[in-house]
């Protein structure tokens, strides 16, 4: 049963990578500026031009450059970074882990913020303090991402310069890691200062992805165990002797967290989405950054790559999601 | 405070008022008892306030909705001088509830054996063998056959007679002093009622626990109760032993009640509903109440 959906959602995964590979192949040679005629200089000829096109392979038709670069993606090689002239697929994995270790942490702040603020909201529902936390998580929810990332930036870089506003590590720490998982591989190898010098370049960027995300599900989950708080397995929790935390806890939450669940799936990918703009505002070393030099450059291989691999990272999520709600949900488990 | 004498009753509910916030009465100067081992009926039409009297004792009152006089005694404990936290443990640890529908009052995605072990770990204090002790005897006494593996079961896998069995077994393992038990039946198939009715019934005679049983039908208070409260639109209207209510009632609504009752053996007598002049005529009662109650306040 588990294993069927995980075979047909890996089929589907498949399909629609490469229906995304189809269209950004398109559309980044559809839209206007030449990457080529940007890198020779300004006196360049026609022929010039052509040359060093016919080099790069941008001479032959659509088609046929299509099936050339998926012949290379079948065996692992996404091309060449026109402007970094490196393996894509080097520049991209390497990249890859300071993303997911913000998004991932940003995700984290976002549920423990979340979750608990709607825990406090439900606890003293029908209070001023219910109130107050439901306009601060909306005035929260109003604010996007780049602009709490600006705000920050403000604060805490120019105003009041407690936490570093730049980059994603202390410059003088020596790494000597063998992946870029600098948090991961840190806490392995109790590598303390590469951890902390990492959180705390961290810290804004993350807050500023996660706060959103954290007043939507503070509202929703909110929401979610209100309603749960009217079932009578809760009634019967109170009979029971059960104080009402110890209710909202242990009976409503798991219930409520369900339908919560899935709209966390679906904003992560747009946290991971806004990870372009913000890791540009703080300089953070990471793939949305990579990804804007990628399009100022138009450097077609490189683009293809970072956006097939940000495909690639949210079917995976959304496949997660799905298992994880199974694994919460007995009544799916089973039927 | 909590001081209990030998002779207190299980249940005294003295003069109880509650009210909306804007004063309107659910329940008017309701008043009844209950001793040791009784099984006390809770009859009137829907909406009289059967299950607020419940709600009332164990705590659990709707939003909004407050005592505005009287006073709730659980086995001589007055209930309303007691701190929130008191009352609360004071109620779990006396008294439990079997609720209307088995299907909504198990948790959903919380396996069955916790859920009738939890408030004996947490609440009573018991270890957790003897809480899983107490489980399997109480669900082998409810005729579940298996009973670990239906504790390792979420409810959807379970029937609706099923579930009622268990939350009867999770209502009786604490060994409470008074159950109150809302129209336990009604959600439930006609065939699955009567066995249902039974197991209460018997598991009530063998522990000795008092009953509040809250029901609308006639038949099932013959069958379960040694005493009746009928009320009528949160008033009580009669307050007598069974035997008597169903001999010589004294209140023209209980002979109504009873008379509409469909009885089996009694075929060739036709339906009768309660008489529109009987029902004008408790309303103006109610309405008159009121008015007293109201002035009453006033001076
Ligand atoms: N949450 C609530 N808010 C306002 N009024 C309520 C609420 N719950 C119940 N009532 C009112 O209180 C009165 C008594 O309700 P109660 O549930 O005790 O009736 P009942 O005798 O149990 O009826 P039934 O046989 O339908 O269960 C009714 O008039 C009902 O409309
Ligand atoms: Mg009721």
């Amino acid at each position: 049963m588990l294993l069927k959906t995980v075979f047909v959602r890996l089929l589907t995964t498949a399909i629609t990578l490469f229906g995304v590979a189809i269209v950004v192949f398109v559309l980044v040679r559809v839209a206007p500026g030449n990457p080529i005629a940007m890198m020779l200089p300004p006196g360049a000829t026609e022929k010039d031009i052509a040359a060093l096109n016919a080099v790069y392979g941008f001479d032959k038709s659509l088609a046929e450059q299509f099936i050339i670069w998926l012949g290379g993606v079948l065996h692992g090689d996404f091309g060449t970074s026109i402007t970094l002239r490196q393996p894509v697929a080097e520049l991209v994995l390497g990249r890859l882990p300071a993303t997911l270790e913000l998004s991932s942490i940003a995700l984290l702040l976002a549920v423990a913020l979340g979750g608990c603020v709607a825990v406090i909201g439900a606890r003293k529902r029908g209070t001023g303090t219910e109130v107050g936390l439901d306009l601060t998580s909306g005035a929260v929810l109003s604010v996007p991402d780049f602009l709490w990332g600006l705000i920050f930036v403000l604060v805490f870089g120019v105003l009041w310069p407690v936490l570093s506003i730049s980059g994603r590590v202390d410059p003088r720490i020596d790494i000597d890691f063998t992946t870029n998982f600098y948090i991961f591989e840190g806490l392995l190898r109790g590598r303390l200062d590469v951890v902390g010098s990492t959180l705390s370049h961290m810290l804004m960027p993350a807050m500023s992805l996660a706060l959103p995300l954290a007043a939507m599900i503070a509202q929703l989950l909110k929401q979610n165990l209100k309603e749960a708080l009217t079932q009578d397995y809760t009634t019967l929790a109170r009979v029971r002797g059960f104080s009402e935390t110890a209710v909202i806890l242990r009976e409503a939450l798991r219930n409520a967290a369900l339908p919560t669940l899935a709209l966390v799936g679906v904003q992560f990918t747009f946290l991971i989405g806004g990870t372009v703009i913000v890791e540009r505002l703080f300089a953070f070393e990471g793939l949305g950054n990579m990804a804007i030099d990628a399009v100022i450059n138009r450097d077609l291989p490189l683009i293809q790559g970072i956006v097939l691999l940000f495909a690639a990272l949210f079917t995976v999520i959304n496949l997660l999601v799905d298992l994880s709600y199974t694994f919460l949900n007995p009544r799916l488990r089973h039927g | 405070m909590t001081m209990t004498t030998a002779h207190a009753h299980t249940l005294d509910i003295i003069n109880l008022n509650i009210a909306l916030p804007r004063g309107q009465r659910l329940l008017r100067n309701v008043s009844l008892q209950l001793e040791p081992g009784e099984v006390r009926a809770l009859v009137g039409e829907s909406g009289a306030g059967k299950s607020m009297i419940g709600k009332a004792v164990l705590g659990i009152l709707p939003h909004r909705i407050k005592r505005t006089e009287g006073e709730i005694l659980l086995e001589g404990a007055h209930l309303n001088a007691m701190t929130p936290a008191t009352r609360r443990s004071t109620v779990a640890k006396m008294s439990a509830l079997i609720p209307q529908d088995p299907l909504t009052a198990l948790n959903p995605v919380r396996k069955i054996g916790p859920q009738i072990t939890d408030p004996l770990t947490r609440i009573h204090g018991w270890s957790h063998q003897r809480a899983l002790a107490r489980a399997r005897e109480l669900l082998d006494r409810v005729h579940i056959r298996a009973p670990d593996r239906v504790m390792h079961s979420y409810p959807h896998e379970l029937s609706g007679g099923m579930r009622q069995r268990i939350l009867i077994a999770a209502a009786f393992a604490p060994s409470p002093r008074l159950i109150v038990a809302d129209e336990p039946t009604t959600a439930l198939d006609v065939t699955v009622q009567k066995q249902i009715l039974r197991l209460i019934r018997e598991l009530q005679r063998e522990t000795g626990t008092a009953v509040l049983f809250v029901t609308h039908d006639m038949g099932v208070v013959a069958k379960i109760s040694q005493k009746v409260t009928v009320l009528f639109a949160g008033r009580v209207i009669e307050d007598a032993a069974t035997r008597t209510v169903f001999e010589n009632p004294a209140h023209p609504y209980t002979q109504a009640l009873i008379a509409a009752t469909p009885t089996p053996n009694v075929s060739a007598e036709p339906f009768q509903p309660v008489p529109a002049a009987l029902i004008t005529e408790l309303h103006r009662e109610t309405l008159a109440a009121d008015a007293l109650y109201a002035q009453r306040g006033r001076r």
